[in-house]
């Protein structure tokens, strides 16, 4: 019996406002999971809390809408439990970058299999317009947000520095491209991140949402995703490059990544006769 | 609701034993090095061989690492869980050491004190020693400076396991399976016990009888790790933190043979998550943490109410707040646990009596979380984690609690508002038909987010539903100790057992009741016990005395007196006697 990507879906009618991006996340998942044929009793969808933390209530999925900024440790704890389990975490810009932030390294670290997919939208949409880590600065001093003088976070690059496996960027007004993303994250054999560029139609102007669309490129098909140093430069384009940035073998190092692990001290013996710790 | 099994190890409440037993202890002072602690473990190990019991508490100076300790170990013909009013024999090794160890070193009247023929230093006067010590040359001079790393224990080994009148063979054997990975060591070890054993010796003390059946050293921190798999628990996560780490340690080493995982967390709200998440995908799930760790836990320890995934959490309270003091022990964290949290939701919180207790409380801890699907939240404390105790091998151990599971065609609602089955059977993620949303944003009994106030007060109503089923299993949760008819009763909890159940014996006028479950309260089995009392005492450890007014809200309170101090270190026998007389007057 094949899955289609209706059968992913709940009876819940989603509350984002008409145009989000959202939907069409939600749509390119579900399109990416019934892809993979994965069955809903076999998916575990985690979110934390904000506009897109919403998206596991509509989905017919064992799906978990838990607190702001902690659903890569409770997707860590589904995996570890039931590693059969296609676990996907979503979540914005403020609950994955601010709140959450301090998760992201470790998660990247401990390398689950599991997608995580950050829908940024550049502002805190739920509580109604705030600055979030990822906000332009010209645009906070348009609005008049709080810290108009600070520099935004670039999730790509951060997680270039975590060293995660897998780190790709889509938009959530392309579809095919998005479906395609998903189902490489999704199949990728460890944490995968997806940077997902969604404006938010309320608190930013439709002028703002069309140049960021605008901006966006797909990354040349020469582009080597193994190479750790030549996906550091995908992130310091005037566009915002959209595709595979980087992605590991997951066997293999990859090409210019340093070797980091010291070599261990021999082990000596130390002879402190009975006095032992 | 369906009445759940009990499933619990049969412990007759308020039959807790008296211990009035033949003891020795033995106070053991050195600095960093002198290897007073490892002359401590060897002890116990040869103690528990020969079917003595004992315990043995540690304290150190103002560093944890390097500085100056203490080792307070008493070993007795029966258990005991209280290292003793005052100790027989004191092995100080430099008396310049002893000055850290006021208050928890007291000599007996006639106590054996044991000091190394080089030290030419005075000991304290608040030792109050008028003897004369016996001198032994523990360390080994050369130029007039110590020579670093003679075996001084081993000496000191020796000596006491002659005083104890312990054979020969028997301190071979322990140091041989301590040390026989590396033959050198031992060798030199050996050499050191056998001179000393060949040479004079202090006087002998009254000998104890050991049942010869051997018994089983354990730490309090082993006993909560071991419980908990012996409950079921098959997923760890947590992060370090002074007292409660080696939770985490002794479940590196031993829950992957039991079949479990185990995750070290980035920080304390990662550790919840990642417990609730793995009992979210089924698997019975546990953390341990002391104050500061539960302080971050808290959103999540919410979370686990509302979405009503079951957890548990130790917390091996230490004084707080804040840093507060991370190697002390205080009774301080009850508020919080009883208490802690935005929002109404139910919860248990269990307080540990003892080492011996600390394991087997995980079954109830565990059977409360998973057959309601709540928090639990298990109060251990700095002197019960870090001390160690001798106990008895565990017996036939109860089967682990089992979470009723949903099968294709069971209760179509997750969150079924009435009935039965309040508490639904737990979907397994994996299980066909059986998705649904988990939340901590109010939902409907489908699972679905809503903002309709009248649902959020039936899901509270529903949620506290689990409440009155708990209090009737537990009714019975406690522990007294003393003669029914004492008219003067003292009210306590946690790791003050220990001290009460022999101060009792000697206070026949006394009588007291420990509850095990602080929330929900056994209140009806308290008032009945307070009957025909004619002075009550609240004995605690925290500043503001948290169990006497948490009951306030519960029962009168009013005629009841308070005797608290902020913890640090554990009641000892005099104190008590000493605020109990203050009391009175």
């Amino acid at each position: 019996m094949t899955v289609s990507a209706k059968d992913y879906r709940s009876s819940l009618k989603p509350v984002w406002c008409s145009g989000c991006g959202d939907y069409g996340v939600l749509k390119g998942l579900t399109q990416a999971l019934s892809d993979l044929q994965v069955p809903p009793e076999k998916l575990a969808l985690v979110s934390g809390i904000g506009c897109s933390s919403r998206l596991p209530g509509y989905t017919n999925s064992y799906a978990f809408n838990s607190v702001h900024g902690r659903a890569l440790p409770i997707a860590a704890g589904i995996k570890a439990a039931r590693p059969e389990m296609t676990t996907v975490v979503v979540g914005g810009d403020g609950d994955g970058f601010s709140i959450g932030v301090g998760h992201i390294p470790h998660a990247a670290r401990r390398n689950p299999d599991m997608m995580y997919a950050v829908l940024d939208n550049g502002i805190y949409g739920l509580t109604k317009g705030q600055a979030s880590p990822t906000t332009d600065p010209e645009f906070k001093q348009e609005r008049g947000l709080a810290g108009e003088d600070e520099r935004p976070l670039k999730p790509v690059l951060f997680m270039l520095g975590t060293g995660c496996g897998f780190v790709a960027r889509t938009h959530a007004g392309n579809l095919p491209h998005m479906r395609e993303i998903f189902r490489e994250a999704i199949a990728y054999p460890g944490f995968a991140f997806v940077h997902v560029i969604a404006a938010c139609v309320t608190y930013q102007t439709p002028a703002y949402a069309k140049l960021l669309y605008e901006r966006c490129e797909l990354i040349p098909p020469d582009h080597d995703p193994t190479d750790l140093l030549a996906a550091v430069r995908m992130t310091q384009t005037p566009n915002i490059m959209l595709g595979v940035i980087y992605r590991r073998d997951p066997a293999h190092r990859a090409k210019g990544e340093v070797e980091m692990d010291e070599p261990r001290a021999a082990e000596v013996e130390v002879d402190k006769q009975g006095v032992e710790e | 609701m369906s009445t759940p099994t009990p499933g619990q190890r049969a412990e007759a409440a308020g039959a807790a034993p008296e211990a009035r037993t033949a003891s020795v202890g033995i106070a053991m002072v050195g600095s960093g090095g002198d290897g007073v602690v490892l002359l401590g473990h060897l002890l116990l190990q040869a103690a528990a061989k020969q079917g003595v019991y004992g315990m043995m508490v540690q304290s150190y100076g103002p560093q944890i690492r390097g500085g100056e300790s203490a080792v307070v170990l008493r070993v007795a013909e029966s258990e005991i869980q209280y290292e003793g009013d005052q100790v027989d024999v004191l092995l100080c090794f430099r008396t310049s050491d002893m000055q850290r160890f006021q208050g928890t070193v007291r000599l007996s009247p006639h106590c054996h004190v044991l000091l190394d023929a080089h030290d030419d230093g005075q000991l304290p006067a608040w030792l109050g020693y008028q003897g004369t010590p016996w001198r032994f040359p523990f360390a080994r001079i050369e130029n007039g400076v110590e020579v670093p790393g003679e075996p001084k224990n081993m000496v000191g080994m020796a000596l006491l396991c002659r005083m104890l009148g312990w054979p020969q063979e028997l301190a071979r054997t322990v140091l041989s399976e301590r040390f026989g990975h590396r033959p050198p060591v031992l060798a030199k070890n050996l050499a050191a016990l056998d001179r000393a054993w060949a040479g004079e010796a202090p006087a002998a003390l009254t000998p104890l009888r050991g049942s010869g059946r051997q018994l089983v050293v354990e730490s309090g921190n082993e006993a909560s790790a071991r419980g908990g798999i012996d409950a079921g628990m098959r997923f760890f996560a947590g992060y370090p933190i002074t007292p409660s780490s080696e939770i985490m340690e002794t479940l590196i080493d031993e829950l992957p043979e039991a079949g479990g995982k185990l995750i070290q967390a980035e920080d304390e709200m990662a550790a919840m998550g990642m417990v609730i998440g793995a009992s979210f995908a089924g698997v019975p799930a546990m953390t341990a943490t002391s104050g500061p760790g539960l302080s971050l836990m808290t959103e999540m320890i919410g979370l686990s109410s509302m979405a009503e995934v079951p957890s548990v959490i130790v917390d091996c309270q230490r004084g707080g707040p804040a840093t507060g003091q991370p190697s002390r022990m205080e009774q301080a964290d009850l508020d919080h646990a009883i208490y802690g949290g935005h929002g109404d939701f139910p919860r248990a919180v269990l307080g540990v009596y003892d080492v011996v207790h600390a394991h087997d409380v995980m079954h109830k801890a565990f059977h409360l979380a998973e057959t309601y699907q709540l928090p639990v939240i298990v109060l251990s404390d700095a002197y019960i984690a870090q001390r160690r105790q001798i106990r008895d091998p565990h017996g036939e151990l109860p089967p682990p609690p089992r979470r009723r599971i949903w099968k294709p065609g069971d209760e179509p609602l997750r969150f079924k508002l009435v009935g039965e089955d309040v508490v639904a059977p737990f979907r397994i993620p994996g299980t066909p038909g059986g998705t649904y949303l988990a939340a901590g944003i109010e939902h409907t009994p489908e699972g679905f987010p809503t903002a309709d106030t009248a649902t959020h007060h039936q899901m509270n109503v529903k949620r506290f539903l689990k409440v009155e089923p708990m209090a009737a299993e537990t009714a019975g949760w406690f522990r007294t100790l003393g003669r029914p008819d004492a008219k003067r009763g003292i009210l306590a909890w946690g790791s003050t057992y220990g001290l009460l159940r022999e101060w009792v014996v000697r206070h026949p006028e006394y009588r007291a009741f420990l509850p095990e479950i602080l929330f929900p309260y056994p209140l009806a089995a308290f008032e009945e016990w307070r009957r025909g009392l004619e002075w009550l005492a609240v004995v605690e450890l925290s500043y503001r005395g948290q169990l006497r007014r948490f009951l306030s809200g519960l029962t009168d309170m009013g005629d009841t007196i308070g005797l608290t101090r902020s913890g640090g270190v554990p009641l000892s026998g005099p104190e008590l006697d000493q605020l109990v007389e203050g009391a009175r007057r």
